[in-house]
Order: structure tokens, then sequence, then C-alpha cells
């Protein structure tokens, strides 16, 4: 795109949207379907649907190092490298190269990036799940944080119009704790799940075991199809982008949506880092960008900016717009920009062998495991902490492995079936909390913008609970009947480790206490939504992307409703 | 860098190391043409060319190579480099020079170099200061992960190595790139094998 020597009209929209992962892609959509004249902003590369996979159907074999770690990604993905899992030689691509646009740990904070179109919505674990009614009142009521400004009811329509359109795969179980969604057919429990599922539900009163629920095309619409989705192929190889747009993604599902409506122009390479503010009309006019190629900066115009840059990317933003009505950053009265970092605590769990059903294996590798709900601090369970967690994980056999042979014999034996085997792993709620923050430290990246400074740790209540999520799932485990159950808990990771990272720019009631209020608009500056992690004021214990999500196209349906009254 | 807060110099040594040639993590390691040879021969011993192909058909040496140049640290290099002298030392107990063994004895070599791998982890765990009370191993994040005992390694890369391979991947295991559906529970026979 040239724009130079143009007049402002040429670099004018009637809505801006920063960012292009789950939540951005979804206010790409929901703008352009309502007939606005979108730009959207990505600050990395541009990554197309399907060709940009590029190493989707490669094998182990295709890499030099054979898809392991080098010493050099080492030093260059210094932050991503923490999980153990996302960088690789067929993922590197997707992900910040830390040492070129690194960031500050007063504590060490695990934060994992994805700049380029689709964001971290090419690689995200793809469960989602609705929160319950009490996850909107639990601060109220215990006096936690701030009180939701909006509950369950008024996230419920939504929820069910993006779960439509996104495609979620899942079993009707019909609890309190774990709103079902509307589904596609649930991917199926395989044989030791089935045994683990009945020996948890008949020894617990109140525990259950489901099917995880996906992201997943299993049964795809009319609708979906039109956009050029498939079913799942059941590959398992999700982390490299979905050549058949079988989960959602951006590329997938909300930006081939938003392109039809020809409303859409994306802009890659061009970092937002200030939101424009007018000090006279009370109000935002555009942004202000710096092309992470060539340096050079250029502002953008529009009636509403939607900010959806990540829980990070989006409060670093608002920190940066400071003018004479917000000297302390957009909508940062409250002091609360920045602050109450949350994530979900997790690397807590157990795992055991099965013994038995060695006649029966899969076909087909599943790309999702198996759900067990929050129980802790619900009913009549009562615990020494806090709210609650849940558990992903799942059975499986894989081969038998070389034991401690050498020779011909070890070739006889490596890839014959091996046992069966199951394990859980924690996802703990954590709490809000104002000292969990990051800032804006003196030094300057590449582009000269501040570089991001974290203090944020876990919490005597995660601490307590994670206690709980090791006990508890050994109890569970053993009374399944797997035998060996061993229990671990790593101390080690850091918050950001869940990549779920929210919290940020608070939804609240009162300017005082919160960033945004209860549409996602952000205090004073009403034409700006902010509808990513940011604005989360607790955490849930369930995957937040779906969340995200309602939020997303419960937001773009009120500034469009405001801008027709011209209330914005 | 895990674990460490960067401190302002730190983070200026980041910005500007981009640049540096100090940065590159890319190491000097290389074999020479005998070590070569001597790498291929050990690897086919762990896994022979049977009715199947071995580690020699499937390249296994020339990966190992690059893994241990590009994955592995200095330290890790060296221990490597000193272990393969070391079973040419045990090799010429029995004879001469590993290549020249006949198989019964460079299986035993290669034993021998097994009980010296068990040996030294054992006596890397001493090392480690175990809490009296809990009898677990106390962390003590400043120390450094001793090497790993060259048998292990070896072997390790060996059947990393041939199991990663075209071969491996495609033929040695069940070898399914789209599956197009999930049977969560299906009945197979003892012969069958595990998905790559």
């Amino acid at each position: 795109m040239n724009i130079q020597g143009k007049g402002k009209e040429s670099v004018t929209y009637d809505a801006i949207v920063v960012g292009s992962g789950v939540s951005g892609g979804w206010a790409a959509k929901e703008l352009t379907e309502k007939g606005l004249k979108v730009l959207m902003i990505e600050r990395g590369r541009e990554l197309k649907h399907i060709e940009g996979y590029d190493t989707a159907m490669k094998e182990s074999f295709d890499f030099p190092h054979r898809n392991r770690l080098t010493e050099q990604m080492k030093k260059d993905y210094w932050a991503g490298i923490r999980t153990g899992y996302t960088i690789n030689e067929s993922t590197q691509n997707l992900f910040v190269k830390d040492i070129d646009d690194p960031y500050e740990e007063t504590q060490r904070f695990d934060w994992m990036r994805a700049y380029h179109t689709g964001g971290k919505s090419l690689h995200w674990g793809r469960q989602v799940y609705r929160w319950n009614e009490r996850d909107f009142t639990a601060n109220g009521e215990e006096g936690v944080g701030i009180d939701w400004p909006i509950r369950y009811k008024d996230l419920a329509p939504w929820y069910s119009y993006v779960e439509k359109f996104a495609g979620v795969s899942g079993e009707k179980r019909g609890l309190d704790v774990l709103p079902d969604s509307d589904f596609q057919p649930a991917m199926e429990l395989n044989c030791v799940e089935r045994e683990v599922r009945k020996g948890i539900e008949s020894n617990f009163k109140g525990r259950y075991l489901t099917i995880g629920r996906v992201a997943h095309l299993t049964h795809p619409t009319e609708e979906q199809l039109a956009l050029g989705r498939t079913a799942c192929q059941y590959r398992n190889k999700c982390i490299k982008g979905c050549p058949y747009g079988a989960y959602f993604s951006t590329q997938a599902s909300t930006l081939p949506a938003a392109e039809r409506t020809n409303n859409l122009t994306l802009i890659n390479d061009k970092i937002v880092y200030e939101v424009i503010f007018d000090d006279e009309k009370k109000k935002a006019i555009g942004v202000r960008t710096v092309d992470q190629n060539t340096k050079k900066t250029e502002e953008f115009y529009s009636k509403v900016i939607f900010l959806n840059a990540g829980a990070i990317g989006s409060a670093w933003i608002l920190m940066q717009s400071k003018s004479k009505t917000h000297p302390n950053g957009l909508g940062n009265a409250s002091d609360q920009l920045g602050r109450n970092i949350m994530d979900h605590h997790l690397g807590v769990g157990a795992s055991g062998a099965w013994e038995g059903f060695e006649d029966m294996y899969f076909f087909g590798k599943r790309p999702n495991g198996i759900y067990i709900p929050r129980f802790a601090n619900w009913g009549s369970d009562k615990r020494d902490f806090l709210r609650g967690f849940g558990y992903q994980g799942g059975g499986s056999r894989g081969n038998k492995g070389a034991g401690d042979l050498i020779g011909a014999e070890l070739k006889a034996t490596y890839t014959q079936l091996g046992g069966w085997s199951f394990g859980i792993g924690g996802f703990g709620e954590t709490l809000p909390d104002q000292r969990n923050r990051f800032t804006l430290s003196q030094n300057k990246d590449q582009w000269g913008l501040p570089i991001i400074n974290f203090d944020a740790a876990w919490r005597e209540n995660e601490w307590k609970m994670r206690e709980a999520m090791e006990s508890e799932a050994a109890a569970m485990l053993e009374a399944a009947g797997l035998k060996n159950v061993r229990t671990y808990h790593d101390k080690e990771k850091a918050p950001g480790i869940g990549i779920h990272e929210m919290g940020t720019a608070r939804m609240g009631r009162d300017p005082k206490t919160s960033v945004l209020n209860a549409n996602n608009q952000v205090w004073g500056a009403e034409n700006v939504y902010v509808t990513d992690g940011a604005c989360m004021a607790s955490s849930s214990c369930v995957n937040p992307s779906l969340t995200y999500m309602a939020l997303t196209a419960r937001a773009a349906d009120h500034a469009v409703n405001e801008l027709k009254k011209q209330n914005i | 860098m895990v674990g460490g807060a960067i401190t302002a110099p730190s983070l200026a040594a980041i910005l500007n190391s981009c640049k540096s040639p100090s940065d590159s993590a890319a190491s000097a390691f290389s074999l020479d043409t005998d070590q070569r040879s001597l790498l291929a021969e050990i690897a086919e011993v762990i896994i022979p060319k049977t009715d199947t192909p071995g580690a020699k058909d499937t390249g296994v040496a020339e990966v190992i190579e690059i893994l241990l140049k590009d994955c592995y640290n200095e330290d890790q290099q060296k221990h490597f480099m000193a272990g393969l002298k070391d079973l040419e030392e045990e090799s010429k107990k029995l004879g001469g020079s590993f290549v020249s063994l006949d198989d019964a004895n460079k299986m035993a070599v290669l034993l021998t170099m097994r009980d010296k791998a068990r040996a030294e982890r054992e006596e890397a765990d001493k090392v480690k200061i175990v809490d009296a009370e809990t009898g677990k191993v106390k962390e003590d994040h400043t120390k450094k992960d001793p090497p790993i005992p060259f048998y292990t390694l070896v072997r390790d890369l060996t059947i990393f190595g041939y199991y990663s391979s075209e071969y491996g991947v495609t033929k040695a295991f069940d070898y399914s790139p789209v599956p197009g559906k999930f049977d969560p529970c299906i009945k197979v026979s003892p012969d069958q094998r595990a998905y790559s």
C-alpha cells in the first residue's frame, strides 16, 4: 500500500483494528459485516492461509536437525523455549525472536509472542470453555479485585453466536460449573479414558471427565464450508498451521469472512504504539505507527478503534497514549493500566499406567484430550484457598522404546506397542493482584519504543491451590485404577507460561478502579474498545479465548450501534 | 538467561549482540574422516542392518555430527570426543582399532563403554546435594548439569537419528500422515507397530 502524497482521506477509515489474532480477527469480521470500512493493522509480517504454513506437511527428516532445538535457537528464543514445546525447527518462524525484540524481567515472566497475520490463533491450544455464572460474581462476593460489570447472562447469547461461527466440538454435560456450548459432534474418548471416566465419576461426587471442548470442525456447517474450511483430519500437527482450516484461526475463519465483505484493508509490518487523542473533541482520532522494517512513522485515522494487540500489547499502547486529558496514559486515571496481570498456573499434575487393553489401540491422532472441570470450592467442597482449577490430559499408548537394548534386539523391540498411560495437568485460576504488573522501561527497542518490564509472581493463593492440584490429581488417578501413579510439580515456571496473560486494562464499573467500562470502552475515550485479554477482571480457570471472542462480538455490536446513534 | 532478571547493562548487551559475531552459537565442532568412519561403525552396532536397513543405510552418523555441532555446548562436544578416544583405547585392548574388530568384539567394547557410562552417572549423582530429611535432591540452579556420558549420548543419538529418518518415520513405524478420521478403540494384532 502506497499512501505517500495522498490526502488524509486515504488513511481514514470507519474503524481501525489493532492486531489480527483471535480477538482482532473477530473485531474485523464483525465490524466489516456491519458495513464499516475497516483497517486492520498487524505489527508482524504477512502470513497467508495455507501457503504460509510452510512446514505443515513436513516430517522430522525434512529438517537438518530433525526438528530439534539448536544452541542458536536457545539464544534467539530465550523466552520462547521456556514452555518446552512451542519452539522447534518446524515452528520457530511462527514466534517472535526474543533476541531481536527483548523484554525485561524484574521478576521472571514467560512471555510467548507471535507477530504475524493471525498472531497466536495459528498455534493456540484450541480448548474453548464458557465461563460459568460464578466466574463473573466471585470477585464481588469475595472482595477480590473489582466486581465484573457484566454477568454470564450478558455474554451467553454472544457465546452462542461465536461458537456457531467458529465451530466447537464437545459433549453436552449440563453442568453449572462448565456451561455447555453450541456443539458440533464430540471427539471420542479412547478405551482407557472411558475407564478412567467411570472410575472418577463413581468415586467422587461432583467430579466429571469429558472430552476436551475444542474449536475444531467435526461436522462443518454450510457457512464454514463456504469459507473453505473442512473437517479435522486428525494429524495433530495443528501448531504448524492447518492447511485444512479445520481449527479456528484468523486465517481460516474470521479473515476470509471479513475479506468477502470488501470492507477490509489489512496492512502488515506496522507497529501501532499510540492512540491519538484529541483533547478538544474528547475522543480518539487515530493511531500512530512505525514500520518494523523501514522504521517510517505514519498515522491512520478512524471514528472507532479496537485494540486487540494482546493483553500486554494493548496496555502498552494505552500507556504510551498520553494527552492533556489522559496524562497517565489513555483511560488510566485509576493507575490500573498494566496491573493485575493474570495467567493460568500449570505444570502440576499426575500420571500413571493402565494395565490391560493390550490388544486395543486407536486410529488417527486426536488433537485433543480430556477435561475435568473445576470441583474445588464448588458446591459443598471447601478449601483453604479461593477459586479452583480444572485438569487437561488424556490416555494414550506409544512405542515400547529401547530400554537397555542394543543391536538387532533393539530394532525388533523399539516400534512395538508399549503400554497405556494416562495423565492430567492442572490449570489453576490466578487472582488479580495490583502488585502483578508491567511497566515501561527507560530502555528502548530497535524502533525507539519503550521496552516492557515485568514484575509479577504467583502469590499465596496460587501456591496453596497447587498443593491441592497435585494431591487431587494423584487421588483421582489412583481411585480410577491407574498403577504407578506419580505426581509432578514444576515450581520454576513463571506467570506467562500458560500463554493466557490477561487483566492489564480491566473492565469495571468505575473509572477510579478500572480502565474499561462494561462495554469494553476506555473510560474517557469511549470510541476506543479493548477486547483482548487485557479487559479481564478475573481469570476463571478455563481457557480464555472463547470469552475474548464473545466479548469482542458484543463490543463490536455496541460500537456500531453507538456510531449510528452518534454517541461516539 | 533462564530465571534471571535482565538488568540494564545485560539488556544493552542483548540489543547490541544481534550484530556482534560473538552472538553466533555456531560451533567449530567437526569430525575428521577417521572419526566419521568410527562413528558410523559404532552406530551400526547399535542399529545394525538386518532384513531392514541399519544406521549406515539411513545416514545416522551424518545426522549425529550435525546434532553434535549445533545442538550441544562445547563441554558436551569435548566430552563426546574424549569418549570416542576412550572407545578406541578399549578397542586396542581387544586387538586393534574399533573398525577392525569383529562383531562380537565391537559389541564387547560398546558394553564396556556402557558400564563406564553407568559408573560415570553414579559418580555424578553422588555429587548432588541430598536433603537429609526428605531424601530429595536439592535444587541448585547455579550448578550446571554434568555432560551426558559418551555411550548414553551416542546410543540416544543413534536411535534418534535412525527413527527420525525417512525410513524410520515412514517404514519402521506405522506411518499415516493424514488419517482423516479418529477411531478411539480398535482391536489390533500383536504385531501392530506404534504410529510415528
